[in-house]
């Protein structure tokens, strides 16, 4: 194999993606080892490798004696294009070995726009698609994990197992499992059955689903004895002491996050209604300082990184981030580590912090009050205020900054052209403040960033629909008429991938034949604006008949059947519906770091409970209406 | 500042990462191995690294140069024993000197280099012959085209660059030693040497094929190692 990938890799872009023998690569002895898994990052190696969960689940089962975990990612077009020709197969970066040789092929699903790399990747491993033509031939079980496992149902036929929730437990359950069953010799129907009796594990081809005469769902029902009705995911209970990389593979060529990472705590509890990160990583769990300082050392000793990343999904929310910045800028200052903060809360504290930590100015600070009046922001329940921004803004400006951006979310719902004028006065008001405090006034710049609203499973948003692209593309015009002028930068999303992430993250079984269509009329590597194409998606909806309008911008009501319904996701939908009408009331829900529970349910429900550094908690609701 | 010259090797999967990646490669190494760096001095300060000549990707170096600044002298086995210890696969320190301050940077005094070219049997439609290669070396001008950045095309006489061409081996195809001028002054690219070639041999050879490997860099007659 190794002459024919030579061959191969003179003609390819970034051979260096397709190489392997980064630093903390594990290499294996095949022969000897009695599971192989292989990690499937379906997007580009530079993507995947930037991916924190990637590093964990790859040391997590590395670590184990009897398992490896070796890495493969999305080909490239131009490498695609080589292997098909050469009839090369997909091959892991460790051993260069088929992934088709593996035992278990472990998909992770960061964004719905990377479905057809799924299938790309399955297929250029020469495996079949779907499940029921895998069934009980020598082929690796395929199963997924992550973010979009929230609502498998699309990718239902295509895969065989998903695995709801935080990883780093469940995966060693799994493979424990597939041993047990194998020293068995059970059969493919026995063995995915015991995967299913895991919490967490759902295995789509269990569960036989019903439909109404209008199209929705009549009912989701599982067809053997022993599996859950409802699948709810797993939590970290003890984030302390759980397995956390550090000495992660050092990817070979620039990758997007290239530096190190050093998680401070998981879960954000803000309560964003738009929000599904903040619902799917519940409850918050703050990692103690100290063991933060021993790992970041670990970490840069491990690696050599000149730069380590405080990540969460809301950094300066961890209640000890600033005396954890002034440590870890004071031991690894003078060995030129610099400590970098990858998300803002949008106030002046944020911005100290900021300074801190960034002794250069040169790169913007980015903000995203998502909302442009106090109203919508509190219908969506962003605890920013108008006074909250003029003073971050006022903090970056006196601090140094020349560049501001602002992220804004447009197509939310109860949205009108008030609000979307309310995001330019916001950005003029911005940059009016610019001009009273920068001196370097050619350098001011504030840039306008609008994504469109998809509306994700589990969030109090989760019954709104999408805008038609029309009025998305009319609100980006009004936005675009209005946000012109010296200093002023605006910047849009396409919309037309909003609407397929929407189609998608709502969607049911019945899109697994347009997923399929899409993909062999070419669609790959959707979330890239080159090579994303809205016309093989119409046509392979056309082809399958599926109306993809009602998907995306179907209200559904309270009662109704959701598609993720059997997926457990730990807030309960009684309190889904509370904040939904809260939101519509405009009323705010706080968060419950701060000491009080609102009562999403999910504590009770998976027995855990918020932990903050130095042993605070917060007392959970048991009832939560 | 304490120097020192590097001579190291990038091969097996080193040999696919760009230049860029390499600088940072070898900085992450050297941080993990516990080496004083000497960073410069600025906004973005870098450690202070010198090389020779860039690697182009896919391209094997087996004696690279490159200079290191540290803020403490450190023992020249012990700095190449550390590294090694540190470098990613296809990486390895082959040798350490010690370079006065106000020596030249390599980059500087680099005018020539040594190549190996290797094409499998598969990959040339017919042999090339040794008077072929004679005829070619006695050519006056060896003019290429090569389409500058500005996306003119301009046409440039290699001949004087091409110092060496001979036929080392027809065992599995053909393997040809090269030396090519190298450096700021003159620069000849291997396959733009062995395209002019074969092109003069009138057969067809896709220069991807070419298994490129630089053996040696030199300044003047003697080796910068
Ligand atoms: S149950 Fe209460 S404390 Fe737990 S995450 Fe939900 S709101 Fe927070």
């Amino acid at each position: 194999m190794d002459k024919q990938l030579e061959k191969i890799l003179r003609r390819v872009q970034k051979p260096g993606r397709y190489a392997g023998g980064e630093w903390n690569a594990v290499r294996k002895d095949w022969s000897s080892t009695y599971i192989k898994m292989a990690f499937a990052f379906p997007d580009v190696y530079e993507v995947g490798m930037s991916h924190l969960g990637m590093q964990i689940l790859y040391g997590a089962v590395n670590e184990r004696e009897d398992a490896l975990l070796e890495r493969v990612f999305a080909p490239w077009p131009d490498m695609e294009e080589q292997m098909r020709k050469t009839g090369l197969p997909l091959f892991s970066l460790e051993s260069r070995k088929p992934v088709r040789d593996f035992d278990i092929i472990g998909f992770t699903l960061q964004y719905e726009l990377s479905f057809t790399n799924i299938l790309n990747m399955l297929d250029l491993a020469g495996i079949p698609l779907r499940t029921e033509d895998r069934a009980g031939d020598d082929f690796p079980l395929v199963v997924a994990g992550g973010p979009c496992a929230f609502n498998p149902e699309p990718l239902a036929e295509f895969i065989d197992a998903f695995v709801l929730g935080e990883g780093e437990e469940i995966v060693n359950e799994l493979l424990d499992a597939y041993l047990e069953s194998r020293r068995r010799g059970e059969g493919w129907r026995e063995m995915l059955l015991r995967l299913a009796r895991i919490d967490g594990i759902y295995v789509p081809s269990f569960y036989e689903v019903e439909y109404n005469e209008d199209g929705g769902i009549k009912s989701v029902t599982p067809t053997v004895g022993g599996v859950p009705a409802l699948v709810k995911k797993r939590v970290v209970a003890d984030i302390e002491n759980v397995y956390f990389p550090t000495r992660p593979v050092v990817p070979a060529i620039e990758s997007v996050h290239d530096r190190a990472m050093l998680e401070v705590q998981r879960g954000c509890t803000r309560g964003c209604r738009f929000c599904q990160a903040g619902v799917i990583y519940r409850p918050v769990r703050e990692k103690e300082p100290e063991t933060l300082l021993r790992h970041a050392r670990e970490i840069i000793g491990a690696t050599g990184y000149g730069e380590i990343s405080l990540t969460s999904l809301s950094t300066s929310d961890y209640s000890r981030v600033r005396p954890l910045v002034s440590d870890l800028t004071r031991k690894h200052g003078d060995t030129g580590v610099n400590v970098s903060l990858p998300s803002l809360r949008v106030d002046a504290f944020s911005v100290d912090l900021a300074k801190e930590v960034q002794k250069v100015r040169r790169s913007s600070l980015t903000f995203a009050p998502e909302a442009g009046t106090q109203r919508l922001r509190d219908v969506i329940n962003k605890g920013v205020t108008e006074e909250n921004l003029m003073e971050a803004v006022t903090a970056a400006f006196s601090g140094g900054w020349q560049a501001i951006k602002l992220y804004f979310m447009i197509g939310l719902p109860t949205e009108t052209d008030a609000d979307l004028a309310g995001i330019v006065e916001l950005a003029r008001r911005v940059l009016q403040r610019g001009r009273e405090l920068v001196t370097a006034r050619g350098r001011l710049k504030v840039t306008v960033s609008v994504s469109s609203f998809v509306p994700k499973s589990h969030t109090p948003f989760q019954w709104e629909p999408q805008d038609t692209m029309e009025e998305l593309r009319r609100k980006q015009a009004f936005l675009r008429e209005r946000l012109r002028g010296k200093g002023l930068v605006f910047n849009w999303h396409d919309p037309e991938t909003s609407f397929i992430e929407a189609v998608l993250s709502r969607g049911d079984r019945r899109l697994a034949g347009a997923i399929e269509a899409a993909w062999r009329k070419g669609s790959r590597f959707d979330g890239w604006s080159e090579f994303f194409d809205l016309n093989k998606w119409l046509a392979a909806f056309d082809e399958t008949g599926i109306e993809p309008g009602r998907y995306a911008h179907r209200r559904y009501n309270y009662e109704d059947i959701l598609p993720w319904d059997h997926i457990g996701a730990g807030v309960s939908k009684k309190y889904l519906v509370k904040e939904h009408r809260r939101a519509m009331d405009g009323q705010t829900t706080h968060d419950c770091r701060g000491g009080r529970c609102p009562g999403c349910g999910l504590c009770p429900t998976l027995a855990v409970k918020p932990y903050m550094a130095g042993g605070e908690t917060v007392a959970p609701v048991q009832d939560n209406l | 500042m304490p120097r020192y010259r590097i001579i190291y090797s990038k091969r097996g999967p080193a040999r696919y990462i760009s230049h860029l990646d390499l600088v940072r490669a070898l900085e992450r190494s050297m941080r993990r191995a516990g080496l004083p760096i000497a960073f410069s001095e600025g906004f973005n300060p870098h450690p202070r690294m010198s090389f020779a000549a860039p690697l182009p990707v896919g391209i094997e170096g087996l004696a690279e140069v490159m200079d290191v600044e540290m803020t403490a002298p450190v023992p020249r086995r012990d700095l190449a024993d550390r590294l090694n210890a540190a470098l990613p696969p296809g990486l390895a320190v082959k040798e350490v000197l010690e370079v006065a301050d106000n020596a030249p940077a390599p980059m500087a005094v680099l005018d020539k280099a040594a190549y190996i070219v290797h094409l499998d049997a598969d990959d040339l439609p017919a042999p090339l012959f040794e008077c072929t290669v004679e005829e070619f070396l006695a050519l006056d001008k060896v003019e290429v085209s090569r389409r500058g950045k500005n996306g003119r095309e301009k046409t440039r006489d290699i001949r004087p660059g091409i110092i060496k061409m001979e036929v080392q081996s027809r065992v599995c195809g053909l393997t040809m030693r090269l030396e090519l001028k190298t450096g700021s002054a003159m620069n000849v690219r291997p396959e733009e040497a062995m395209t002019a070639l074969f092109r003069h041999a009138g057969i067809p050879v896709d220069p991807v094929e070419l298994e490129i490997t630089r053996m040696k860099l030199f300044a003047g007659d003697s080796g910068l190692d």
